[in-house]
């Protein structure tokens, strides 16, 4: 849905080719030896062309004009021994081959994981389909364009270096006639190969933005028949389709001047030798070095020129656009410097402090959390409740330092948030568990990888692991996590957090798809850890075990026991009554035996962001 | 604008190349010319190196008609480059508008039986193969122009030196075989490293927020990249397979060339032939090797076949019928459904539904999952055309009206809205008409979405792309593009589910303000929301087990038995919500969405 970038895209076209050439020379040069062994295993290539015209010269003047047909069979025979090695050659040609372009993918594909990861970090709701198709089918797209680059031009190196050499050979003057179409066939190619780099780029735009598009709408099919959107979601779709025709006929009519360019390079050299053959055969060139000389020109230089034209203007253009989009990522996650080790807890410190902190999405955002002042103390089980986009995530996020406050100040043990001691002060449990493909024990030892099976047993037992574990059969059984529902997940995440048991446990809704024992289960089970417990609640049930509740309402929020509560926060009330409306019944009239409601609050809560 | 593709559009080469038959003409014209000029060039220089050899005078003839062939050569070649391009790229154009307007002009369940990124592919790679068909069949009759005429030229030069070319043309084409075999099987084993790697990269970002709050993020980094070194080591493998079909080619060709040659030299020595007649035979063995692309555009053919086979479903799906008439204007929604049914794979999904909403009232639509609830909801605003029966909106027929004047009467929310449109703003906008600045921002309060929206980085203006929105979030701006929309009929396919019990509240009561103006259907699993509503409809297994208002029906206790095992079930269903519990788009086959036409029964 969006047009063909503008000026954005206008100023990153220009340094792609700088861009790509800056990281592409350490690259290289840290590779010039395999270069050097590609160039030898290439040599063949040059005698073998060499040969194909020098042979077909001397076989004539030689042999079969000269009336002896067994010398000419001889000579055309050292041609073909010149081409018996080619198998040979040709396997050490690829071993090199794969040598300059395997790397090349790892390294683009560490890129976009890196890239990837990084984004994933900065903004964990916003994840992009664009990293995978990085490492699928962008980084086969340079594979092989990267390899069919190398090939040809290393074949067009030594070939047109045999066929000079064959010319010099036979008669240095035929060179004055062949290289000046030559050198000016090549300067009009390399002409337009920019200009024809940036027409494949808007191609390459233009078929993204309209595959952006289709993929949108295909996924809202249901919506935009709903919404009766139907025109002007086929009207968006040709607009993007017709640009993509404009910049394919722009594309076209440079691939015109292309053949123009190959014409002159590869076949007006044998015009141009007929030409002045009459001149040439009068100062004593022979027939056979005509012939020979017409082999180098139509039979190995023509088709060199036009196998790298073709590669240079096709995949060139391709393999340029998408190195490009490789060039700005960011460095891998960096470990944490050094090993956290527990700040030492100064007497009665709170675990976390908040102070006056505020927090914004943007500058132009309202804040979510404003001027907001919480201490949790050690071992104290806190909750939060409160309506969808109170920030109760946020609160959850800005207490674990994951996100810095735009204004105020947090505190643990009562010192600034540094985020190397992240790890040893604090877990924070999304609602989302995260489960890797690996084994039980990896996915429990992920936060405390020295964990012993000691840990893990007291864990297991805690939190009522035994069932899960006997389904899956063994702590070091492969997990596959789509075979998982999400209730079990949340199981595994919760168990890894006990194991860590950290001076402070946040969880962000992390118990909400675990049935009410389940959860009492493991909320009880958390709360007899020396810790700090701090729960966004999903149920109000939840809420109630905590020794306090924070209820988060904007200007109102305000922070006390279950009864407290109820008396002061009429959010509280309405909460407490809307979620359990048996227990506090608001309208009469309402017949006897209304179901609980219970738990019934489905909402997914506000993400991080 | 009206939509209006012409029925019975395909994809076959033959219809795609009646689009633009001057432009096809032109192409094979260009690419015959260039083949034979050619074919004639190799005939040409050989004459003139005779003429030239021979030492009388320059055979300027000769020369001009080399000149003159090249030129024309290169003439061709420019104009076939020109014309395959830019009419590819218009047949593409061309067919994948006329695939999307398709699509979207049918009734939905018909593409939806199609999975999205199925449907994606189609509308984008199958269309662009599909398209290219035409042109490349008319280079391919060049390619094989190429090869047989210089075979042909071989023959009339001297039949020996055909007869040493045919002579290893069999190993040729076993050759050209082996090839495009083996390096289909070397991938193989690539790929599923590859999909290692990008699997392990899904999981890491799905669970972003865990890696970010335990700062693993360097951990991860090396767990994803681990089966990089096996990626690298069938990399090289493909390469040696690949090399070693070369290889056999780079000595096969040459060789075979150097025969021809012999021969020729040979007859050459024996005064059959003439040094140009050498020439000419050299360069035509060349071409002839050059049969190897034509494997390349009859492969190509056969992809645009297969890509053609499968865009023809979408492009023979009917547009939506209808007898141009409109809702009859200032009426207030009175709806009515005269024995509806609607069938679905043999199996009925809604019986005999005989049922009256009288204009400006409210109806909850209730019952257990699968009872038929969304299905009944698609059907009232012909998302969905019933099997048997007729719905009426103000006694005209839905299937009556034009759906350009239908859709401005009817807007749906749903309980997982899509969000179609660019930004927050356009998203909400979105509809029959696009709902000016105030309208979008009266019907994002009424949906209670104006707080979180203030909260984003640019409030109405964020870009959906970089807006991370929740499941409530999401359903909520879903609610607020049905409000901006307002007409005689509102449905709301449990587009409340998401909301906490106190945003529900505020937002029933926008939709207590719209009575008597428009009617609104309601698909709940919430007491309240039956409670609220003027009448209640209870379906059981698709068929109308009791209409009236929730006091009445509250009396029997299989009806108050649908609540409370409602509350079980949404228990449950929260968990198949919100979060994606079908894992990544790259891994497991997607399944068929036919079922979100019954999406909200599952929840």
């Amino acid at each position: 849905m969006t047009p063909p970038r503008p000026a954005k895209g206008d100023s990153r076209r220009d340094g792609a080719l700088t861009r790509v050439t800056r990281d592409a020379r350490p690259f290289l040069r840290a590779r010039t030896g395999t270069v050097l062994r590609l160039a030898g295993w290439s040599l063949l290539e040059f005698v073998q062309t060499f040969l194909g015209g020098y042979g077909v010269a001397r076989a004539l003047d030689h042999g079969f004009l000269a009336g002896r047909p067994l010398t000419g069979l001889l000579w055309l025979a050292v041609a073909a021994v010149a081409v018996l090695p080619a198998q040979l050659a040709t396997r050490g040609v690829f071993g090199r081959l794969a040598d300059l372009v395997e790397p090349l993918r790892d390294g683009l594909v560490r890129r976009a994981v890196s890239r990837a990861l990084a984004g994933a970090l900065a903004h964990p709701a916003g994840t992009t389909a664009r990293s995978l198709s990085q490492v699928t089918h962008q980084s086969e797209i340079a594979r092989d364009g990267w390899a069919g680059l190398v090939l040809t031009l290393r074949s067009f190196v030594f070939t047109v270096a045999g066929a000079v050499a064959g010319l010099l050979a036979l008669e240095p003057r035929l060179l004055l006639i062949v290289l000046p179409p030559l050198i000016l066939g090549a300067a009009l190619f390399l002409a337009t190969l920019l200009p024809m780099a940036a027409r494949q780029r808007d191609y390459l735009t233009a078929d993204e933005a309209y595959a952006a598009h289709a993929g949108k709408a295909a996924a809202d099919l249901r919506d935009i028949a709903a919404a009766g959107a139907a025109d002007r979601t086929v009207a968006e779709s040709r607009a993007l389709a017709d640009d993509q025709v404009r910049a394919a006929r722009s594309l076209a009519r440079w691939s015109g001047v292309r053949v123009v360019a190959l014409a002159v390079c590869g076949r007006f050299p044998p015009l141009l030798l007929l030409l002045g053959a009459p001149w040439l055969l009068r100062d004593g060139l022979t027939p056979g070095a005509l012939v020979g000389a017409l082999t180098y020109l139509t039979q190995a230089l023509a088709p060199a020129v036009q196998a790298l034209m073709t590669m240079l203007s096709t995949v060139g253009g391709r393999l340029l656009v998408v190195l490009d989009r490789f060039t700005d990522a960011p460095p891998p996650p960096a470990a944490d410097d050094r090993p956290p080790s527990v700040p030492p807890v100064r007497g009665s410190a709170p675990v976390a402090e908040l102070r006056a902190v505020t927090f914004a999405y943007g500058p132009a955002a309202h804040p979510v959390l404003d001027r907001l002042s919480l201490t949790v103390a050690p071992g104290e089980h806190l909750a939060v409740v409160g309506p969808s986009g109170s920030g109760k995530s946020t609160l959850a996020a800005v207490i674990a330092g994951v996100e810095r406050p735009t204004a105020g100040a947090v505190r643990w043990h009562g010192r600034p948030v540094r985020p190397a001691d992240a790890t040893a002060v604090r877990v924070l449990l999304p609602q989302h568990a995260y489960v890797f493909t690996g084994s039980l024990r990896d996915n429990f030892c992920y936060l405390r990888p020295a964990a012993g099976d000691r840990d893990l047993a007291a864990m297991i037992d805690a939190l009522g692991l035994d069932p899960l574990l006997s389904r899956l059969g063994s702590l070091d059984a492969p997990l596959e996590p789509d075979r998982l529902s999400q209730g079990e997940r949340q199981l595994i995440a919760l168990g890894r957090a006990y194991v860590a048991a950290p001076p402070l446990i946040v969880l962000d809704e992390a118990t909400s798809r675990l049935d009410p024992a389940a959860e009492t289960r493991a909320e009880l089970a958390f709360a007899a850890l020396p810790g700090a417990l701090v729960v966004v609640a999903h149920r109000l049930s939840s809420a109630r075990r905590a020794d306090r509740i924070l209820v988060m309402d904007g200007p109102r929020t305000c922070c006390g026991t279950s009864a407290e509560l109820l008396r002061t926060s009429a959010l509280y009330r309405d909460l407490a009554g809307l979620w359990e409306p048996d227990e506090e019944p608001r309208e009469n009239g309402e017949p006897d035996g209304r179901p609980r409601e219970n738990g019934l609050k489905s909402s997914p809560p506000p993400s991080l962001f | 604008m009206r939509l209006n593709p012409r029925p019975a559009a395909a994809s076959g080469t033959r219809r795609l190349a009646r689009r633009h038959p001057a432009a096809l003409l032109a192409l094979f014209l260009c690419s015959t010319g260039g083949a034979l000029a050619a074919l004639a060039l190799p005939a040409a220089l050989g004459h003139t190196v005779d003429g030239l050899i021979d030492g009388g005078p320059v055979p300027w003839s000769g020369l001009l008609l080399c000149a003159a062939l090249t030129l024309a050569e290169t003439w061709f070649d420019a104009g076939a480059a020109v014309l395959g391009t830019s009419t590819t790229a218009r047949l593409t154009a061309h067919l994948r508008t006329s695939t999307t307007a398709r699509v979207l002009a049918a009734e939905p369940r018909g593409a939806l039986a199609v999975p999205t990124g199925d449907l994606t592919a189609r509308l984008t790679a199958r269309t662009a193969d599909a398209a290219a068909a035409p042109v490349t069949a008319a280079g391919a009759v060049a390619g094989v122009l190429l090869p047989v005429g210089a075979v042909a030229g071989l023959f009339l030069i001297d039949p020996w030196t055909a007869a040493a070319f045919l002579l290893g043309a069999p190993l040729l084409v076993a050759l050209l075989h082996t090839f495009t075999r083996r390096t289909a099987d070397a991938g193989a084993d690539y790929q599923r490293a590859q999909s290692v790697i990008a699997h392990r990269l899904t999981e890491a970002l799905d669970g972003a927020e865990t890696i970010r709050a335990a700062r693993t993020g360097a951990r991860e980094y090396h767990r994803i990249l681990e089966p990089l070194g096996a990626l690298a080591d069938h990399g090289r493998r493909t390469w040696t397979v690949y090399g070693r079909a070369a290889g056999q080619s780079a000595l096969l060709l040459p060789l075979l060339m150097l025969l021809v040659l012999a021969v020729a030299g040979l007859r050459l020595g024996a005064g059959a032939i003439g040094v140009g007649d050498l020439v000419a035979a050299s360069r035509y063995a060349g071409l002839a090797v050059g049969i190897g692309a034509l494997t390349g555009a009859l492969g190509a053919l056969a992809r645009s076949r297969a890509a053609a086979r499968t865009l023809d479903p979408l492009l023979t799906l009917d547009p939506l019928p209808h007898e141009g008439l409109g809702p009859v204007p200032g009426r207030p929604g009175h709806l009515e459904l005269r024995d509806v049914g609607v069938v679905q794979d043999g199996q009925p999904l809604l019986t005999g539904v005989h049922l009256t909403v009288p204009g400006g009232t409210s109806l909850a639509v209730v019952g257990r999952s699968g009872s038929g609830k969304s299905v009944f909801a698609a059907v009232a605003g012909r998302l969905l055309d019933p099997d048997t029966g007729t719905v009426l909106l103000d006694g005209v027929p839905l299937t009556a009206m034009d759906p350009a004047l239908l859709r401005p009467e009817v807007a749906y929310a749903f309980a997982r809205p899509a969000l179609p449109g660019t930004t927050v703003e356009d998203t909400i906008a979105f509809g029959p008409w696009t709902a000016g600045p105030e309208a979008v921002r009266d019907a994002a309060r009424a949906a209670r979405a104006d707080g979180f929206v203030g909260l984003l980085p640019y409030g109405y203006a964020t870009p959906l792309t970089d807006a991370p929105l929740s499941g409530g979030e999401r359903q909520r701006l879903g609610l607020a593009r049905a409000f901006a929309h307002p007409g005689r009929l509102l449905i709301l396919d449990d587009a409340l589910s998401g909301l906490d019990t106190v945003t529900e509240h505020h937002v029933r009561r926008a939709l207590d303000e719209r009575a008597g103006r428009s009617t609104r259907v309601i698909v709940a699993h919430r007491l309240s929301s039956a409670a609220r509503a003027d009448r209640v409809l209870w379906l059981e297994d698709g068929r109308v087990r009791a209409t009236g208002p929730h006091e009445e029906l509250w009396a029997d206790p299989e009806y108050r038995a649908v609540f409370r095992t409602e509350v079980a079930e949404v228990a449950d269903v929260a968990d198949a919500q919100g979060t994606p519990d079908e894992p990544d788009p790259s891994g497991t086959p997607p399944r068929p969405r036919a079922e979100a036409m019954r999406g909200a029964e599952a929840r």
